[in-house]
């Protein structure tokens, strides 16, 4: 390396190539340009004119700076210079560099790496001793905490990986201690912490605990690469709510969120934005329950840390739940049973209330029937056998009598304690027993029980028997029949005979309930461990358990948090599942403190070296592609290239532009210009069909007419248009002509459309086959051509003109309505009232070659013989006229102001 | 590939010659208002004063044996004893031989937008053509037949001689013309004016005189050239480098402009008439100084 105050250069020989310019310059110099050919007819008249041909011409000047240039760049860029910023100030103190190495570093991983390696390297440059120290726990034990050479440090750096988990950098804080204790560290050191950015508990520990050592610098990420975490979803009637969380900082960020389901496909997708200066953004996303309950996992898109996926266990997915309602209503409904069960379940399960028939119609996982809506149907009992889950309540009914849909025999009368004329207490809840879906849950001590209902003893074993009194008489029982399930509350569900229903214990307690419609098991039993089936790694996959994992016990799953011992990922018990996430519902994610004992503040992003040999190339070989022009137009010869050539290579060159605006510009401005022609000017319009012949006539055709209708009415259209059907506008045109040939092809579905548009709107076409002349050879099949343009198009039912259409009297007075040829049939819409277009119809369909008794030549002559003689042309024409007026005044004729008029002229 | 290159040739042909009756169909509307010229149009057939193949009446005379007896003019015969046959007057077209040169120096044009000289030249010759075989002129072209021909079928077989014939220059130096044939040369004129004199003075010994048509490019006129130049000749190869061309700009209009006097000289020392034509500028109005030029005297 040769290097030029920051400025270097990886293959300084190179440079000696700048000693030849000067060579280059007397060469450049002696070579005088090319001349100009020019053939030149009268050489003859030429020779012996004077001329100082021997004066040698040199190249411009300016032309021999700029090839230099072009030399002179290759040859720094052949060098291969490097620019290395100024490196920190010189450093002689041994480097302890501290790594973060939690989910949040994963983002941020490789430029922490390298920047890590950068500061190994500059050590090792100096000589200087190194450590490297990372703060998150591996499940290993950490190697111990001593200066080393830089080597020691590389393959140190090499196998840190960043984890799943949090940092511990309290832990850390404990290892320097120590090793400052044993002597491993000692005297000055430089330390830089390699932060992830986020602040964790032991900030400060670690930050003094460096600062002690010497001074300490604590490099960030930018904002941009800020770490995102996803928080836990939460329910809600539709779908569900995310909130994405990150440390506020001063930039706006969009992040995708997409929920995958168990089979690994993406159920649904949102984007979330966080404004600048916000730490969390909440993006709501609806979704039916079908597909929720089918969610595994929601992801960040384009994030790959821990945090930024979400896994969701069993409890995520909310059964659907039947409330069996009353045949008559009780009249209080914040009185009733179903009140309260809806408000304990309206969160955590999808409930529909109504009759029986009604909700075993919608399949509901578990039915809920308290005991004002009691029924021994038979098919709650089938709904029980093929695995449906049956709530029950008691009440004063099911105290008188009992039925079949019971877990235990009841006694009859029930149970009655606390009251006026009874000495008994009322009794609280005994602690959930140990095989119950409800263990674990807190008993809630004010909880009082007044009535119940009581098992007969001995029917109630202990297996069936899910929670307790105080005094041991069963609460909620519950047994397996078949598939299914049946579990009885001895309580009502509403306060009248227990405190149960307004406590919070109520909605857990049914929650867990819950989990027992989905594959009908029992929900994880509080005994057993859970074992991490599926560990989340630190780029979000799912991977195998590390060997670190150790099972978690059941009742110390709830507030296990991510650590090498117990990583996020999956777990299970028996058939249940739970998910164990690194970010829980009260996870904060903030910035790194600035208040950081000792500690100095600096950007991740430091300067790094630039590379300038491939900008140095391109631009060289742009200069030599201008230096081919600039020799060429010296040499006259680009005057011999065609102007549109340079004009297409140059146009070409725009479009290969990144963006190629003008391309796009160029489109619309055609567009444009096609609607202004348009719409600035009364136009009529005919179908090019691609026949030059036809397409003619039409025009002809148009213009004649439109000639004859400036001549007799007030109407004066421009000049026609010819329309594309597949391809332009048709809006702005009140009439359209379109000639139908006998091989027409069908309309595509999109121009279908628009022609189906332009009609809805207003729009008139005369479909004109011109060939009523040759149209009975055809023996009554209708027009091939015809058939297959009207098929695409949304046409209503026809007849042939009535009497008294406005067409016959728009504008002349008809009764027939002839073109070229006369006598066929012309049809219009049977019955256009219906439609949006105030009763006019959108098409006229004939075979009177119309166009070809309208054209006029130039000067006004008739371009095609007509049938019948002037006299029919004239007929022609007065038909065109009621069109052009029909297209423009739609019914307005109908009007019955002017029937007076009308029968005047009549009756003349 | 010869095929080809017909094909080419043939759509060549067609259009000069489209372009040759442009240039002429514009023309009766300016020469609406020269009577003159409109009354000598009219008439393109002149008597010949004397028998021959005609449709005029001119003479009876006595049957000769080797007349045969188709011959015999019966109704004239029936009024005596003797046999006589019908004359009718020789009515003869003057005849108009066109040449137009086509050395390599006639291929120029100086510019894409311009015509070759060549090409104007044609296009000249065929509008004059047309002209006068609307007025039952007979035209033809020097060195290609000595045939001169009439008619829409005539003008078809003159334009395509125009315009692919070789118009070598021993067609002019070794003229088959009748006499008093008027002759157009459309030509650059480029040769030496004693080349010329050689030339034209052949053609005075048939007392045959006409009009010259020069076709001049404009920059052969104007000298555009600036800079470092190397200029060639067309077909000799001959080249000349010009290290600042613009010096040479004022001796070469110089030159030029004697080489134009010169010709108008020997033009009018040989009874001829000269036209001068750029190429940048309308060819009607070469036509029209033609046909004016022709029809003065025809």
């Amino acid at each position: 390396m040769f290097a030029l105050g920051p400025l270097s250069f990886a293959a300084p020989l190179a440079l000696i190539g700048l000693l030849a310019l000067p060579a280059l310059w007397f060469l450049l110099r002696a070579t005088p340009p090319a001349p100009r050919r020019a053939i030149f007819p009268p050489l003859r008249l030429l020779f012996g004119a004077p001329d100082d041909a021997e004066t040698p011409q040199h190249a411009p000047w300016w032309l021999i700076m700029f090839r230099l240039l072009i030399a002179a760049l290759i040859i720094i860029a052949l060098a291969r210079p490097v620019w290395t910023p100024p490196s920190v100030e010189n450093e002689t103190r041994p480097a302890l560099i501290v790594l973060d190495n939690g989910w949040a570093s994963a983002a941020a991983w490789t430029d922490l790496q390298r920047e890590a390696n950068r500061l190994i390297d500059e050590a090792d440059r100096d000589g200087r001793p190194v450590a490297l120290a990372t703060t998150a726990e591996t499940g290993q034990a950490h190697p111990t905490l001593r200066l080393a050479d830089a080597d020691t440090a590389r393959r140190l750096l090499e196998s840190a990986q960043p984890q799943a988990w949090p940092t511990r950098r309290g832990n850390l804080a404990d290892r320097i201690n120590t090793a400052r204790e044993t002597g491993e560290i000692d005297g000055e050191l430089a330390v830089t912490w390699l932060s992830d950015g986020l602040a964790s508990e032991g900030d400060a520990r670690l930050a003094r605990a460096l600062s002690q050592l010497g001074s300490l610098t604590v490099l960030e990420p930018d904002s941009g690469r800020a770490p995102l975490a996803i928080a836990p979803p939460e329910t809600a009637a539709d779908g569900f709510t995310v909130e994405v969380r990150r440390a506020p900082t001063d930039l706006p960020r969009t992040v995708g969120i997409t929920a995958i389901g168990n089979d690994g496909r993406a159920l649904a997708r949102r984007d979330v934005t966080i404004e600048a200066n916000a730490g969390s953004a909440t993006a709501n996303i609806s979704l039916p329950l079908d597909l929720r309950n089918r969610i595994a996992s929601l992801r960040l898109d384009g994030s790959s840390s821990s945090a930024a996926v979400h896994l969701l266990g069993d409890s995520w997915q909310r059964p659907r739940v039947g409330l069996i309602e009353l045949t008559n209503d009780e009249g209080q409904p914040l009185l009733s049973d179903l009140h309260y069960v809806e408000s304990a379940l309206t969160d955590r399960a999808e409930l529909i209330r109504g009759h029986l028939d009604d909700l075993l119609a919608a399949e509901p996982a578990i039915l809920v029937m308290t005991d004002a809506a009691r029924s021994d149907d038979e098919r709650i009992q089938d709904f029980v056998n093929e695995g449906g889950v049956l709530i029950r309540f008691a009440g004063p009914r099911l105290a008188a009598r009992g039925d079949d849909l019971l877990p235990v025999d009841l006694r009859q009368g029930g149970r009655l304690f606390g009251g006026a004329l009874n000495w008994e207490d009322p009794q609280t809840l005994a602690d959930f027993p140990a095989g119950s879906p409800f263990a674990g849950l807190p008993v809630d001590r004010s909880a009082t029980v007044d009535r119940q209902v009581l098992a007969q003893p001995g029917s109630a074993t202990p297996d069936k028997v899910w929670a307790r009194l105080e005094d041991g008489t069963p609460l909620v029982t519950a047994e397996r029949r078949a598939r299914g399930w049946i579990v009885l509350f001895h309580v009502t569900a509403s306060p009248e005979w227990s405190d149960l229903p307004l406590t919070g214990l109520f909605p857990r307690m049914m929650q867990r309930l819950m989990g027992l419609a989905q594959g009908g098991s029992v929900a994880a039993p509080a005994n057993g461990s859970w074992v991490l089936d599926r560990a989340l790694d630190a780029e979000g996959q799912l991977a195998n358990a590390p060997a670190s994992a150790r099972p978690i016990p059941a009742n110390a799953f709830g507030s296990a948090q991510p650590d090498p011992v117990t990583p996020p990922g999956l777990y299970r018990l028996g058939p249940a599942s739970s998910a164990l996430n690194v970010i829980g519902t009260n996870t904060r994610i903030e910035a790194l403190p600035r208040d950081l004992p000792g500690a100095v503040f600096a950007g991740l992003d430091g300067p790094r070296p630039i590379r300038f040999d491939a900008g140095l190339l391109a631009a060289a070989l742009i200069l030599l592609a201008l230096d081919v022009l600039v020799a060429l137009l010296l040499a006259g010869r680009l005057a011999n290239l065609r102007i549109g050539g340079m004009a297409a290579a140059v146009l070409l060159g725009l479009a290969a532009l990144p963006g190629a605006p003008q391309a796009r510009a160029q489109d619309t401005s055609s567009e444009d210009a096609f609607a202004m022609e348009a719409a600035l000017a009364l136009r009529f319009a005919y179908v090019r069909t691609g026949d030059a012949a036809l397409d003619r006539r039409s025009e002809a055709g148009l213009t004649g007419l439109g000639r004859e209708i400036t001549r007799r009415s007030a109407i004066e259209p421009d000049a026609p248009m010819g329309v594309d059907i597949d391809t332009d506008p048709l809006i702005f045109f009140p009439m359209i002509y379109w000639p139908v040939t006998e091989d027409a092809r069908p309309l595509d579905p999109e121009t279908a459309e628009r022609v189906s548009a332009y009609l809805q709107s207003g729009g008139l076409i005369v479909f004109d086959t011109q060939d009523a002349d040759v149209a009975m050879l055809r023996a009554g099949a209708p027009h091939p051509g015809l058939i297959a343009v009207l098929e695409s198009i949304d046409v209503p039912p026809l007849a042939q003109i009535p009497p008294d259409h406005v067409l016959t009297r728009a504008f002349y007075l008809l009764q027939e309505f002839p073109g070229r040829y006369s006598g066929n049939p012309v049809w219009v819409e049977a019955n256009p009232n219906g439609a949006s277009r105030d009763g006019t119809s959108g098409v006229i369909i004939g075979a009177h070659d119309w166009a070809s008794a309208w054209a006029q030549g130039e000067r006004g002559e008739a371009m095609a013989p007509v049938e019948g003689g002037e006299r029919q042309r004239e007929l022609a024409i007065r038909f065109g006229v009621n069109i052009a007026m029909y297209a423009l005044t739609g019914n307005y004729k109908a009007d019955q102001v002017h029937v007076p008029d009308i029968l005047e002229r009549l009756g003349q | 590939m010869s095929q080809g290159t017909d094909r080419h040739t043939e759509a060549r042909v067609v259009a000069l010659r489209h372009e040759g009756e442009d240039a002429a169909a514009r023309l009766p509307a300016l020469m609406a208002e020269a009577d003159r010229i409109a009354a000598t149009v009219a008439q393109g057939v002149h008597g010949r004063r004397r028998s021959g193949i005609g449709e005029t009446f001119w003479q009876y005379r006595h049957h000769r044996p080797e007349d045969g007896r188709a011959a015999v003019d019966w109704r004239q015969s029936a009024k005596s004893d003797q046999l006589f046959v019908r004359q009718n007057e020789w009515e003869a077209a003057n005849t108009v031989a066109l040449w137009r040169d086509g050395s390599p120096s006639m291929q120029f044009a100086s510019s894409r937008n311009l015509a070759s000289k060549a090409d104007r030249a044609a296009v000249c010759l065929i509008a004059l053509a047309a002209l006068l075989t609307q007025g039952g002129e007979r035209v033809s072209v020097l060195g290609e037949s000595a045939i001169s021909r009439t008619g829409a079928l005539g003008l078809e077989r003159v334009s395509r001689r125009l315009v692919t014939g070789p118009g070598a220059a021993t067609a002019v130096e070794a003229p088959h013309v009748s006499r008093f044939t008027r002759i157009v040369l459309a030509s650059d004129f480029l040769d030496p004016p004693e080349t010329w004199q050689a030339r034209l003075s052949r053609f005075a010994t048939m007392e045959s005189n006409g009009v010259l048509l020069r076709i001049v490019d404009p920059a052969e006129e104007d000298f555009p050239y600036k800079g470092r130049t190397r200029f060639e000749a067309p077909g000799s190869g001959e080249t000349l480098l010009f290290g600042r061309a613009e010096e040479a700009r004022k001796a070469y209009r110089e030159r030029w402009q004697e080489q134009g006097e010169r010709l108008t000289a020997l033009a009018r020392q040989f009874g001829w008439t000269l036209i001068t034509h750029r190429t940048d500028r309308p060819a009607t109005s070469a036509v029209l100084s033609l046909y004016k030029t022709l029809a003065e005297d025809v």
